[in-house]
């Protein structure tokens, strides 16, 4: 019972640390479609411009959805480095999911839930996916409930699938149109111009500079052999100073343990000589050669007998003897001397 | 009728028509007889001198398999065909989860002990890993790329699964020769390595007879792969994939309690990787990846990175005899044993000591520089991950 106990106490405590997945959501990019001017109005009521307006309204080309419609856009990013699943998250732009008082049930209902059941929400590492905020859920799993407007600032939330913990959000402050606001590196962010938006796909292009660098300044490998060899030595050196002083405790407590079961030997051996000068046990014959067998044998096993553990593996130790010398070896077949 | 019994000739004409373009004598080419006969090499090498069969023979069967010709017809069969039985095999390979595997079977039959009892010998593990960094400067000298040269230099470590390890990781268009390369001289170090230390080593040298080792305490080969994994993961966490199995091996046998684990992981398991790996290793190097220049180049640089690796070796433990007292000093002949071909290395060291005195036996003092350099090399491979991925 104490082990089940303790078992679960363990899981519980480490389990916080074993937690990972929704919190390696990050929003990453975020498109506002639309264009400036009088047309914003006709647009934000039906989500299409009025054909009477529509030659006034000059907006860029940009990603479509499965219907090939345009739409505003939230690209998330999976920045881990394994696949995760983002489905049951949600996603607004409505700030009063923020009120703490708000119980989870009140505040998903103001929120846009992400669906279950399409194998696209599924993430891979450093991968992303692109919902568009067009208000029309109806259309599939990409689909968010609201829209993004056009020309005002806002802040999307991301919150994980208890609709309490905010695993990202970012304030978009009023953008050009047809641009975008992306995360360039950790918490920075750029307006990225409308020939430079990368919906689904990385903000910045990827390269291993690592590479290049060492080709730069490192064209002989001296740096590097420098580097790794310092740091294959630092392990071992770490390994060989830590054991070299381990050993040394070892065998100080092997001696001292040794040291120990002498002395009980001694005690044992005087007890039994004192018991035979009082006469309690015979002094002479074979149950004194007894006595002195079981302490011999005693002593023998503590002064190099002792193991730890049995290994279990026979060796052949090499010893000085003359039993294989050479010239002990009969070469020739013996004969009856002349003399006998 | 007659009629019918033409057009069923003609049927079966175009068939088997057709059937001889998918055999293997329709689609030959003299590359595929060159690796054919090298294969047919590495087997003859394993069975009739004896070099290192476990890994010779899958691997010479595995380029004979991977050099069969055959018509690219979407059969599934070709290692490089996705779905094919080989390419299931060879995931193992080019993602790197055989190399652990196997690093786990070294860890369960593998006893540190020599180590411990005298922890100095761990400095040789670690000078011996400079055959890996000779060769990356070479290689960079030969024009190729800091991630190429890194791949290809850790054929020093003389460690093969390391080197399909990091070449999986950092040269992957590489690996084929990288593996075969590591692996075929592995099995010629008997060959390689007794020129190098006599060359380095006077008559006298190698007749140093070395103090025997203390006993160590089970307590103290229980620590050891815990301390082990600490130690090196911390400093370089690149090499967790390798050095956790390592060690975890390791302590499946020294905890005692669980010894049919540690059975299972030093054989049975070991066994089935090691098949599977040399199998799958040589299997990719088909003549069109194989048979190129970069290869002659790899090869040229194995025979360089372990020449470099058991020099430096072998030189490290004459400067460190300069330091020991006298009665305290270390035979040169176990600084070979400083690259990672446990025992193979060893072994070379007990053979050529008792060339020199007969009644001086090295093997357990090579043992500890031995299992020091398969530690030093995961560790060489995990920093040029880290410094190049």
């Amino acid at each position: 019972m104490r082990k089940f106990i303790s078992i679960v106490s363990f899981l519980v405590a480490t389990s916080a640390a074993m937690a990972q997945g929704a919190h390696d959501f990050k929003i990453n990019e975020v498109y506002v479609y639309g264009c400036a001017g009088r047309c914003h109005e006709a647009q934000a009521d039906s989500g299409a411009v009025a054909p009477e307006k529509e030659e006034h309204c000059k907006k860029p080309a940009s990603y479509v959805d499965e219907y090939g419609q345009q739409a505003s856009w939230i690209e998330i990013e999976n920045t881990s480095y394994s696949t995760h699943d983002i489905r049951n998250c949600f996603l607004t732009i409505n700030p009063a999911v923020l009120d703490k008082n708000m119980s989870a049930p009140e505040r998903e209902k103001l929120m846009s839930v992400i669906p279950a059941g399409d194998p696209r929400t599924s993430i891979a590492a450093k991968q992303r996916i692109t919902f568009f905020a067009d208000g029309h859920t109806n259309r599939g799993t990409l689909h968010l409930n609201f829209k993004l407007p056009v020309g005002e600032p806002f802040t999307i939330y991301l919150f994980d699938g208890n609709a309490v913990d905010l695993l990202d959000s970012v304030r978009v402050e009023a953008i050009p149109v047809g641009s975008s606001f992306a995360r360039i590196a950790g918490d920075e962010w750029q307006v990225l111009e409308a020939d430079k938006v990368t919906p689904n796909a990385p903000n910045v292009a990827y390269h291993n500079d690592k590479i290049k660098e060492f080709k730069e300044k490192d064209p002989h490998g001296i740096a590097m052999t420098l580097m790794c060899m310092g740091v294959v030595f630092s392990c071992l050196i770490l390994l060989f100073v830590f054991f070299h002083i381990f050993g040394w405790i070892m065998n100080r407590m092997a001696k001292l343990a040794r040291v120990r079961a002498i002395r009980a030997i001694h005690e044992q051996a005087e007890r039994v000589v004192e018991m035979a000068k009082q006469g309690t046990t015979e002094t002479r014959g074979i149950e004194m050669e007894n006595y002195a067998a079981v302490i011999g044998l005693a002593l023998h096993e503590y002064f190099g007998g002792t193991h730890d553990l049995e290994s279990g593996i026979l060796t052949i130790q090499q010893t000085s003897t003359t039993w294989a010398d050479k010239s002990h070896e009969l070469r020739v077949t013996p004969q009856i001397h002349p003399a006998n | 009728m007659l009629l019918e019994s033409v057009s069923t000739m003609d049927f079966i004409g175009s068939k088997l028509a057709d059937f001889l373009t998918y055999t293997g004598f329709a689609n030959v080419e003299w590359a595929n007889v060159i690796m054919i006969a090298v294969g047919a090499f590495f087997i003859w090498l394993a069975i009739k001198k004896d070099f290192e069969p476990l890994l010779l023979i899958p691997i010479g069967l595995g380029i004979i398999l991977g050099n069969i010709p055959f018509k690219a017809a979407g059969l599934e069969i070709g290692l490089y065909e996705d779905n094919s039985v080989l390419n299931i095999f060879y995931q193992g390979v080019r993602l790197g989860w055989y190399p652990p595997l196997v690093f786990l079977g070294i860890g369960a039959m593998t006893d540190f002990g020599a180590l411990i009892a005298n922890p100095k010998l761990m400095l040789i593990g670690a000078a011996a890993q400079f055959g890996i960094f000779g060769a990356y400067m070479i290689a960079l000298a030969m024009g190729f790329e800091p991630n190429q040269a890194a791949g290809i230099a850790i054929i020093g470590g003389a460690d093969g699964p390391t080197a399909i390890f990091l070449s999986s990781k950092l040269s992957p268009n590489l690996m084929g020769a990288i593996a075969v390369c590591a692996y075929s001289y592995m099995a010629l170090v008997p060959v390689i390595q007794p020129g190098v230390m006599k060359l380095l080593t006077t008559k006298a040298q190698r007749q140093i007879k070395m103090k025997p080792a203390r006993q160590v305490s089970q307590t103290e080969k229980m620590l050891f792969p815990i301390v082990g994994l600490l130690i090196t993961t911390f400093i370089v966490p690149s090499g967790l994939p390798l050095l956790g199995m390592l060690f975890f091996g390791n302590l499946l046998k020294e905890s005692t309690k669980t010894t049919r684990l540690a059975k299972t992981a030093g054989s049975a398991l070991n066994d089935i990787v090691v098949m599977l790996l040399g199998l799958t290793v040589g299997c990719s190097t088909q003549a069109s990846e194989f048979l190129t220049l970069a290869t002659v180049k790899i090869f040229a640089l194995g025979a360089f990175a372990f020449i470099i690796a058991t020099a430096s070796g072998v030189i490290f433990v004459h400067i460190m005899n300069i330091f020991l007292p006298k009665g305290q000093k270390l035979n040169p002949l176990i600084g070979n044993a400083g690259v990672s071909a446990v025992p193979m290395a060893a072994r070379i060291s007990q053979n050529e000591g008792l060339k020199a005195d007969p009644h001086n036996f090295l093997l357990m003092h090579a043992m500890g520089p031995n299992v020091a350099g398969v530690i030093g090399s995961a560790v060489a491979a995990g920093v040029l991950l880290g410094f190049l991925s």
